[in-house]
């Protein structure tokens, strides 16, 4: 023990001075990393600032004040909050886009599933349908598309054509206020592309011997899906779920095109942000945009926290 | 560093999404002395229209740029919502380019604002192609401070093929109702299905001429809303009678309030629109020729309800000392080039100067006779004055729109329509 002892005590002798020089050279190689890091983040961080943060700020203090852009924004307290609640537009703008949350987010959700099933199920040339699938996700927020969905869902359109060949006669859905948002809500299923992806990886993940063991003990494919699939996909369509329910709340471009930026026929397409644009940039009312805006900011916020707190009950992790 | 379980990956993952989204969301929000000759300078020159406009514009500064070596041209183009939009932005900025149009809702918003500068001591900029008088109309409170770049009356265009082949001919003397009478009449009983009009009623300046033929104005003196709810009502059933007889375009078939050319002009015998319009739109059809007139009138119509809208464009009240008389030179080019007017035409509206449409007369084409011919037609007529749209009522359009859906869908009576339009323009300038 004794010799031991002294053989640990030499080397631990022997040792500092070897073990501060390596970790005096690896605090200065860190020190260094640590410098060229905050270099190439400079310029995420300075847009973050400038580009984001600022205006984000600046929003919060306009949001207390009547500001048209042209004159000195005016201090006003709570007036613009308090505006909202007697403004019969705002409430249209929160009708219409709780409904296009509501109905459009779990029907695409539903519909990208379906499809990212079809693809697990290994087709051939299953990369052409996948890019194929995805494509609308890419161009389903663009100019382009809405004035698109325009010619489809117009008098003349696709789908009254179509209509046609079976003696039915209809007029434009885009001026008939009941059906509007409706094609908004068909747009934005259509754009399933992105959850379907994000599904399909999810579907891969799935270790094929529970599915497996599931078959050999009997279960169906019905089964299997919804006490094996369903479940550990739970994590996937949260993540989809809350992805998608923020990018409907700020859903603009659609209704813009499709509206001609007016939110009509009657208000029906008005969106929030297209109510927010309205304000801001039609009627120079910056303050009360910049309010609206807040306050659709804590209404995503508490989306997002009542689905975090939910998740509790239906999310399984299989690391837990 | 630990790694993520999914859990925390996805949370996160969620998280940053909504923290992007938030900031996405909340991100938008937020004036020397005359000038003598021109220096060599860097001027930003803004306007509006369509392609078209935009591409012969761009080759007219070119032009400019030849006679002008030392002044280089910025060209600051938009559609004209865009336009205003970024106008607004840059104002609120203060980063105004140095010759710029502007557009007739914000005629004195933007004086509001102090962007104008005083174009009265500015020695390089050639007015004599205006009379005093022309001077003293196209001033602001008393200061020159814009000048017209062009200008346009209402007018009542016409499908010459269409009256041709159905047997058609417009009376010289044209009422609303003698018109109400022959479009209906006609959208009954033509052979080939066409309907009389589009549904219109959302036309601003035959509007405006409506109104002033019953003795009242869009926009007072004083800056408010001129129209009663009584005029809104009756143009408003005027529109409404022609529709419900089926004398105008579905809303449906016309895809909206505001029909667009391209969806209605190979429908319809007659279309109220801007006498430059034609310009434009005329070729969408070339299998059709179309002409224009004055707009009806009521029998007992006020005297000079007649009118005719200059379009204007100003220099920019911050703009650096140095360049006043660059920019003064890119608005004389503006005012009085013959070779301007070659290259972009009639499309924007005839020039307001006498000589310089005289002197582009032999190069006009066929369709911009017409502008010409019904230019000078207005022009003759008594016109008593009219004021810019005061502040604040740059949406009003917008509040005619929803209200004419309301009625056209039969969710509000024409009356009430009427009176909530009067309310909400009456709203919006009292809150500017």
């Amino acid at each position: 023990m004794a010799i031991l002892a002294d053989r640990e005590a030499a080397v631990n002798d022997e040792q500092p001075p070897i073990a501060a020089k390596t970790l005096r050279k690896k605090k200065g190689s860190h020190e260094r990393q640590g410098w060229v890091a905050h270099i190439f983040l400079l310029p995420w961080m300075l847009g973050m600032i400038l580009v984001t943060a600022g205006p984000l700020l600046a929003s919060a203090v306009l949001a207390f004040t009547d500001y048209d852009l042209l004159t000195e924004p005016r201090f006003i307290g709570f007036d613009n909050f308090t505006r909202m609640m007697e403004d019969e537009r705002f409430w249209a703008a929160v009708r219409v886009t709780l409904l296009y949350v509501v109905v459009s987010v779990p029907l695409q959700l539903v519909f990208a599933l379906f499809l990212a099933i079809i693809l697990d199920k290994g087709l051939r040339g299953l990369s052409i349908y996948r890019s194929a699938f995805y494509l609308p996700s890419l161009l389903g927020g663009s100019v382009a598309i809405a004035i698109l969905w325009r010619q489809i869902f117009g008098d003349a359109g696709l789908v009254n054509t179509v209509l046609g060949f079976f003696g039915i006669q209809a007029d434009s859905w885009l001026q008939n206020p009941d059906a509007a948002p409706w094609t908004l809500i068909v747009l934005n299923v259509w754009t399933f592309g992105s959850p379907m992806v994000i599904f399909l990886a999810g579907l891969r993940q799935i270790p094929e011997e529970l599915l497996e063991a599931a078959e050999v003990d009997g279960a169906g494919r019905i089964r299997r899906f919804f006490s094996i699939t369903i479940p550990l996909l739970t994590p996937i369509i949260f993540l989809n779920l809350i992805l998608q329910m923020i990018s409907a709340f700020q859903a603009f471009t659609q209704a813009h095109v499709v509206s001609g930026g007016t939110g009509g026929p009657l208000d029906s397409t008005l969106f929030y942000t297209l109510y927010i644009y309205q304000q801001g940039f039609r009627s120079f009312d910056m303050g009360y945009a910049a309010a609206m805006a807040w306050v659709l900011l804590i209404v995503i916020a508490i989306a997002t926290a009542a689905n975090f707190i939910a998740s509790r009950r239906w999310v399984y992790y299989g690391d837990e | 560093m630990q790694d993520l379980d999914r859990r925390h990956f996805l949370t996160f993952a969620g998280l940053g999404a909504l923290t992007i989204g938030a900031m996405a969301l909340t991100g938008c929000a937020p004036g020397g002395s005359g000038g003598g000759a021109a220096q060599a300078a860097n001027i930003r020159f803004a306007w509006w229209g369509g392609a078209e406009r935009q591409k012969a514009y761009i080759s007219s500064l070119k032009t400019f740029s030849k006679s002008f070596p030392d002044i280089t041209v910025e060209p600051e183009f938009g559609d004209y919502d865009a336009y205003q939009e970024r106008m607004t932005t840059q104002m609120a900025a203060r980063d105004v380019p140095e010759v710029f149009w502007v557009p007739s809702p914000q005629v004195l918003t933007y004086r509001d604002a102090g962007i104008y500068r005083k174009l009265d001591d500015i020695d390089v900029l050639d007015l004599s192609a205006f009379s005093k008088e022309e001077l003293e109309l196209f001033k602001l409170d008393g200061e020159l401070n814009t000048l017209p770049k062009s200008m346009f009356s209402p007018v009542l265009r016409y499908n010459t093929t269409f009256m041709g082949e159905d047997g058609i001919t417009l009376p010289d003397k044209l009422t609303w109702e003698s018109l109400s009478e022959l479009l209906i009449d006609y959208s009954k009983n033509n052979a080939h299905g066409r309907k009389g009009t589009s549904y219109g009623a959302y036309h601003d300046m035959p509007f405006e001429s409506f109104l002033r033929q019953r003795g009242e104005d869009l926009w007072t003196k004083d800056g408010k809303l001129g129209a009663s709810v009584d005029a809104v009502a009756e143009w408003i059933n005027w529109w409404e009678n022609l529709r419900n007889a089926g004398a105008t375009t579905t809303i449906s078939e016309q895809n909206g309030i505001q029909p667009g050319w391209s969806d209605t002009g190979s429908k319809v015998l007659v279309s109220f629109a801007n006498s430059n319009h034609i310009v434009d739109e005329a070729p969408a059809f070339p299998d059709y020729e179309f002409d224009q007139r004055d707009l009806p009138a009521f029998a007992d119509a006020e005297a000079g309800y007649h009118f005719t809208y200059y379009s204007r464009f100003a220099m920019y009240s911050g703009i650096d000392d140095s360049a006043i008389g660059a920019a003064g030179e890119l608005m004389n080019f503006n005012l009085n080039s013959l070779d301007l007017l070659k290259l972009v035409g009639l499309s924007a509206g005839a020039p307001p100067s006498t000589k310089l449409l005289d002197s582009y007369e032999s190069s006009a084409t066929e369709t911009e006779q017409k502008v010409i011919a019904v230019t000078r037609d207005i022009a003759k007529r008594e016109q008593r004055p009219r004021s810019e749209a005061p502040a604040g009522s740059g949406t009003w359009r917008d509040a005619l729109v929803r209200e004419l859906e309301g009625v056209t869908l039969g969710s509000v009576s024409v009356s009430d329509a009427a009176k909530n339009f009067v309310k909400a323009v009456n709203a919006e300038i009292e809150k500017a």
